[in-house]
């Protein structure tokens, strides 16, 4: 038998999980105004229950009481019992598959921005100030105490009376239940602060009145911190105190099991492992709060293989693996695991777009999948169509032109796939260059395997010319034939005269890191600071020169913290609100010319090299050859393509030389990975 | 002496001759083993085999029609002389209709012979080679005699015709008693009147193993006397034809076993003396001529090896195809009941998993509580003493595969969506111990058997329907012996039923890219008779089935039945690669399956190959498209 102990059910009270993986509480940002979980939210816990998982917990700090402003990660409002009809929906529709489902119930204390609805004070053991959100708050009185225990059994009521088969109370992450537990945040001297016993008071009252209001068949479960992290925060010991402690109280069914504060930007990183940190991080922590619990311990954090889960479990380490991105990125991979289908699992490899996109208050979506919480227009499995079976040319085997032929070929179409390089994957494999950016790869690993099961004609290292492309006979031509590294936009960076590089020749080792480096960003993504640490982590001394307010400026917040680690233990130079006018040599050196965007003062550097990473240009040549000879001009119906319809260009008649065409990703303008998958699904969903 | 006199002679003496073969021989099989019979068989003789054998022996036209002439040439020839020369009345008329039938068997003798120009593998050598010309001997020998009136006849020639007849006439005669070819004749028309398996007359599969009396001093057959006469009998009735050889997967594979051989040692064990004038293919792998019995020496090893029993998969593709209706598969578990039971002999992963069932009524060692796992979201009620149910789906030891899980979660899928009143046993199921008893284990197999009766019992259901063809044959065949008398279905027989009563739906849009071919499991297929309902599924999804050369009651197995498995004789092919080649040849993309173990040995095959799909998952997603 395959994974035992992944497939041995588990009992939490009187519900029986079919299986040892589950969906932990995130914030999806789906809900609809108010709070109310509506067909999206719905549809993508119910795409998770077809996919054979056994139980998701819905809802990622969805508040109990109204002083808790909603409106950067849309939770699920359990200050009303409007929400009950939309949450009975949502739990009658997965409970038709067989999943059960809880949701997290909490109070965010001081984490928050009192600058939104309904402005209020925050609240907070002794009013201390949270720097990630900017979260200014008042000392919590006792009537607060009083008011939001009580909101927390009605809230935990209406989670019971919507038919759910369960509630977690978040005591992570530091919200109010642990800002009590915390000395970094209480420093209380009454009954609610000082010893660990008058902290805990408030998280047991909230218990006590939960398991009240609820009963004592109701599964019940905390989810909690195994080590803040901080010197002035909990230990790992002082957790275990404080786990033992809640476990012994009688009145919850488990404890989930997480590392790490998130009060800075530097740990919440650690929240949500990005790919930099090592696989199952904080497991042995998670072990920790096991040995002393008296009921299941849950525990995720970069488990993203089930034969990862499998060993964890196996080892007695937790009892249950929580794999919420490995969800998101395939909501089937329960199924395809039950059905020996392992290989075609979709799976997570840690770039955390999803929650890099909650902290900019964002709807979560997968970098990979573009079907993920769209479930209403795109669909996770691709059915064959029913009609015309077409010969479909696709140029371009990076990510948009990777998704363009597996949909296609999905659909039961010939696929022609035309590759330049020779191996899949384009600009992705650039960026799995970077330092501990290498499981970028995994993405291109799947579509690789994929394209290849399903049977695309794959041609690898061979540059298609128009004739070459004609010669296939095709009625569709999809073109993905991304672009090239924009260095030619300011002559005077002296690309042309080899004054400077781009991040390219540096990531594709085409041209050696030199020992003093000015590295000029002006995208502030992924692969400018990749290309920094790429040649920092050579010896070289790297300064980031950009105009954006910091480098790194449109990285996500678990994933800059990781950038800034790299960048201050290399000693990189960060120079920001800073333009590039033009390079010169002098002698054997460049001299680089900045100007300061408020100041307009000049500086200038000397180095040994210049590299510029300034984005993708198109490649249009195919597009500008081949245009005029098709049947829709090149034209992508964008009305159609925005509400998820077929194209209009389909129906004409193709074959003896006509032929319909389409530009995917960035041979059109430069996207990122999710959008160029995104351009693809939708246009090749109804081909 | 005249030449009428001279045949008169001729016959008194063949047939004192035969009278005599007849009672030795049947000293030799009166060594066996006490067996109820019913002497009124021997009246059922011409039915049995004018319609039951000729059924069998009519499924291969060429031989069929030959031999029609040649043994009734040669009866209605015997019959005619004993007649007219035996009584001595010399009618010159029946000479002509004695000349008719003499010719008649001349002509099937040709056939006969030219079968042999040259000779398949599967046919034995030897004597048999000798047979097309001692018959073709004896059928001219009396044309002449008869065509040519005495007056005629010169003295040369009547001497020649007279010697043809004689040379003809030994080999009817001294047949029986000397184990010639021609024994088959008379042992066969016996071994009709009494089959160990009478039922087979009246229209019954009958192929449920007989319970072991486990308290007799007698476990199995450890050597030729052991076995029943009447299963002694039957063996000297084999015609060495090979048909047996030709379907046996085992042989094929190149695994130690050749069920024509087997039964042919077991002639030589009840006869005494060695294999060496064996005239056919030998075990694959082991050469002839180096093992020998006697009616009361152990039969392992020195007369078979342990390798050959253990290399069968009760497929019963040799029994049914056996013009003479031996029981080949009754033989081999009774040799394994000896092995296992007196010197607890199992080889390989047998003995593992024998050890598993004794110990957790499952064969992988697995917690019976776990069975069901795979159900628990999948709202599946349990059964509970009391509680009444239409359908007690009872899934086996497939249900702790996770392959299989896919087959059974698809299955549930297709009876929720009819609306059937069903449930699962949960932890009150347990194994039905079929693999125990091919294996040989009778005594673990009993043990189970009488627990899940006494389970079953004490529930209260209408029908059992399993996806486990194993599970069905024990179930609805071999617990009416220990007392358990259940009405079983098979999960293709229910699925059928539901859409004939318009219960299931398909969507119309069927994948024109499948091009489906369908394995029978043999204990669905030979063993149960089923052969229609997967096809009536299949049809009724819109699947045109691509049948395989072998299917229906001839389809090869799949390697994966009696313990071949846990056993693991090594041959020179897998057995399961063979069978999907089958299935390749029919250019399918899909080979349907009806059988755990169907599935698990199809899909292990590796390589390009067509997937495997069960006809409750292929009828899961039909529903699925529609809903």
């Amino acid at each position: 038998m395959r994974y035992p102990n992944v497939f041995q059910p588990l009992t939490l009270n009187k519900l029986t999980l079919p299986n040892r993986i589950y969906s932990t509480a995130h914030a999806e940002v789906y809900a609809e105004t108010g709070g109310m979980p509506g067909e999206r939210y719905i549809r993508y816990y119910e795409e998770k229950a077809k996919g054979g998982l056994g139980l998701a917990i819905c809802g990622g700090s969805s508040p109990v009481s109204i002083d808790v402003p909603q409106g950067s990660w849309r939770p699920v409002n359990l200050t009303t019992d409007r929400v009950i009809e939309p949450m009975s929906r949502l739990a009658e529709t997965v409970h038709k598959h067989g999943m059960k489902i809880m949701i997290q119930a909490t109070h965010m204390g001081r984490r928050s921005a009192y600058a939104g609805d309904p402005w209020p004070h925050l609240v907070s053991p002794s009013g201390v100030r949270e720097l990630v959100h900017r979260g200014n708050a008042k000392i919590i009185e006792v009537e607060d105490i009083r008011r939001i225990i009580g909101d927390f059994a009605k809230a935990a009521k209406r989670v019971q009376d919507s038919g759910f088969d369960g509630i977690e109370i978040s005591a992570a992450h530091q919200q109010l239940i642990d800002q009590f537990w915390s000395p970094r945040t209480n420093m209380r001297d009454d009954e609610w602060g000082g010893s660990l016993e008058n902290r805990m008071r408030f998280g047991r009252e909230v218990l006590s009145a939960v398991r009240e209001a609820v009963g004592a068949d109701f599964c019940v479960g905390i989810r909690m911190c195994a080590d803040e992290f901080y010197d002035d925060g909990l230990s790992h010991d002082e957790l275990r105190n404080i786990a033992q402690a809640m476990s012994e109280t009688g009145l919850i069914d488990f404890i989930s099991v997480i590392a790490s504060g998130a009060d800075t930007h530097n740990m919440i990183a650690n929240c949500m492992p990005p790919m930099a940190l090592p696989p199952e991080p904080f497991v042995h922590l998670a072990a920790g709060i096991k040995q002393v619990s008296k009921v299941p311990v849950l525990h995720a954090q970069g488990i993203r293989d089930v034969t990862q889960a499998e060993r964890i479990i196996a080892n007695g380490w937790v009892d249950m693996c929580g794999m919420t991105r490995a969800q998101i990125a395939d909501p089937h991979m329960m199924l395809k695991v039950r059905e020996g289908r392992e290989d075609q699992i979709k799976q997570c490899v840690g770039a955390n777009y999803c929650i890099d996109r909650q902290y900019f208050g964002q709807d979560v979506l997968c970098i990979q999948n573009a079907a993920t919480s769209r479930e209403a227009t795109m669909p996770h499995v691709i059915r064959p169509t029913s009609g015309a079976k077409r010969r479909v040319v696709v140029v371009g085997a990076g990510p948009a032109g990777l998704e363009a032929a597996r949909v296609s070929r999905a659909r039961g179409h010939d696929v022609v796939l035309f590759e330049r390089g020779d191996a899949v994957g384009g600009q992705v494999n650039l960026a799995a260059k970077a330092p501990q950016r290498e499981q970028m790869s995994g993405i291109i690993r799947w579509f690789d395997m994929e394209t290849k099961r399903i049977g695309v004609d794959r041609r690898l290292g061979v540059e298609a010319s128009s004739d070459m492309i004609l010669a296939e006979k095709p009625d569709v031509i999809i073109l993905a034939t991304g672009g090239t590294s924009h260095t030619g936009q300011v002559p005077d960076w002296g690309v042309e005269e080899g004054l400077a590089v781009s991040a390219w020749d540096i990531l594709s080792e085409k041209v050696a890191p030199e020992k003093n480096v000015l590295l000029y960003d002006s995208i502030s993504g992924h692969a400018g600071f990749g290309t920094a640490d790429f040649m920092a982590s050579r010896g070289s001394l790297v300064e980031i020169v950009t105009p954006d307010v910091k480098v790194g400026d449109d990285v996500g917040g678990t994933t800059f913290p990781i950038f800034y680690r790299r960048l201050y233990a290399q000693g990189m130079i960060p120079t920001p609100n800073t333009w590039l006018d033009r390079v010169y040599l002098e002698g054997n050196k460049k001299i680089a010319v900045l100007r300061n965007e408020y100041t307009e003062e000049l500086e200038e550097r000397v180095v040994d090299q210049v590299v510029i990473e300034n984005g993708v240009k198109p490649n249009e040549k195919l597009y500008i050859e081949l245009k005029d000879r098709s049947l829709n001009r090149g034209q992508t119906n964008i009305e159609a393509l925005f509400a998820a319809k077929r194209q209009p260009a389909l129906d004409e008649e193709t074959g003896d030389g006509r032929f319909v065409m389409f530009r995917v990703g960035d041979c059109v303008s430069m996207h990122n990975i999710h959008a160029a998958i995104y351009d693809s699904l939708r246009l090749c969903k109804d081909l | 002496m005249g030449v009428a006199q001279a045949i008169t002679l001729l016959f008194w003496i063949a047939a004192a001759t035969l009278a005599f073969g007849l009672f030795r021989r049947a000293r030799l099989w009166s060594a066996g083993q006490a067996a109820t019979v019913n002497w009124w068989g021997l009246a059922a003789i011409p039915k049995r085999y004018f319609v039951d054998l000729h059924h069998v022996v009519a499924r291969d036209p060429y031989i069929a029609r030959a031999h029609v002439a040649t043994a009734g040439g040669a009866v209605a020839a015997l019959a005619l002389v004993a007649v007219n020369y035996g009584l001595a009345l010399y009618w010159p008329s029946l000479d002509w209709a004695i000349l008719a039938a003499a010719l008649a068997m001349l002509v099937g003798v040709a056939f006969i012979a030219w079968r042999r120009m040259p000779a398949p593998q599967r046919l034995s050598r030897g004597g048999w080679s000798r047979l097309p010309y001692s018959l073709a001997a004896f059928a001219l020998g009396l044309a002449l005699l008869t065509l040519l009136q005495p007056a005629t006849l010169s003295a040369g020639i009547a001497v020649a015709a007279l010697l043809l007849l004689l040379v003809g006439a030994a080999e009817l005669a001294l047949g029986i008693g000397t184990g010639g070819p021609m024994k088959h004749a008379v042992a066969g028309l016996l071994h009709l009147a009494f089959h160990p398996r009478p039922e087979r007359f009246s229209g019954e599969r009958s192929t449920a193993l007989r319970p072991l009396d486990l308290e007799t001093a007698k476990l199995g057959m450890a050597k030729p006397a052991d076995f029943q006469w009447n299963q002694l009998l039957s063996f000297d009735a084999c015609v060495q034809c090979g048909k047996c050889e030709a379907m046996c997967p085992a042989f094929a594979a190149g695994q130690p076993l050749n069920p024509k051989k087997v039964v042919q040692d077991l002639v030589v064990g009840l006869s005494g003396g060695t294999d060496a004038h064996y005239a056919g293919q030998p075990y694959p792998g082991m050469p002839v001529g180096q093992h020998g019995g006697e009616p009361e020496h152990k039969i392992v090893p020195n007369l078979i090896e342990p390798q050959t029993l253990w290399s069968c998969t009760t497929c019963r593709a040799c029994v049914e195809e056996c013009p003479m209706l031996i029981e080949h598969v009754d033989a081999i578990v009774g040799m394994r009941r000896n092995l296992n039971l007196t010197e607890g002999d199992a080889p390989n992963k047998a003995a593992e998993t024998l050890a598993n069932l004794r110990e957790t009524e499952t064969q992988g060692g697995f917690r019976n509580s776990t069975r069901y796992n795979w159900a628990i979201d999948l709202n599946v009620r349990t059964i509970a003493p009391g509680e009444r149910v239409d359908v007690l789906l009872i899934a086996g030891e497939g249900a702790f595969e996770m392959r299989y899980q896919r087959t059974l979660c698809a299955l549930v899928k297709a009876m929720q969506a009819a609306g059937v009143d069903f449930a699962v046993m949960g932890d009150l199921e347990r194994d039905t111990g079929d693999t125990a008893r091919r294996l040989g284990d009778e005594a673990t197999f009993q043990a189970l058997a009488h627990r899940h009766i006494a389970t079953l019992k004490s529930l209260s259901f209408a029908r059992i329907v399993t996806p486990d063809p194993h599970v069905l044959h024990s179930l609805r065949n071999e617990y009416k012996a220990l007392g358990g008398h259940f009405t079983v279905v098979h999960h293709t027989g229910l699925l059928a039923q539901l859409v004939r009563d318009g219960k299931l739906k398909f969507s119309a849009a069927t994948d024109a890219a499948q091009a489906i071919t369908y394995h029978d499991p043999c204990y669905l297929g030979r063993y149960n008779g089923e052969f229609e309902a997967p096809r009536e599924l299949l049809r009724a999804l819109g699947l045109p089935v691509r049948e395989m050369e072998r299917s229906g009651p001839r389809a090869r197995c799949c390697g994966g039945g009696g313990g071949a498995p846990l056993t693991d004789i090594p041959g020179k092919q897998r057995i399961p690669d063979m069978r999907m080649a089958d299935a390749k040849q029919t250019g399918a993309n899909i080979v349907a399956v009806a059988c755990p173990q169907c599935t698990a040995m199809l899909e292990g095959v590796v390589g390009d190959r067509p997937e495997v799909l069960d006809i409750a998952e292929l009828v899961a997603n039909a529903i699925e498209v529609h809903a």
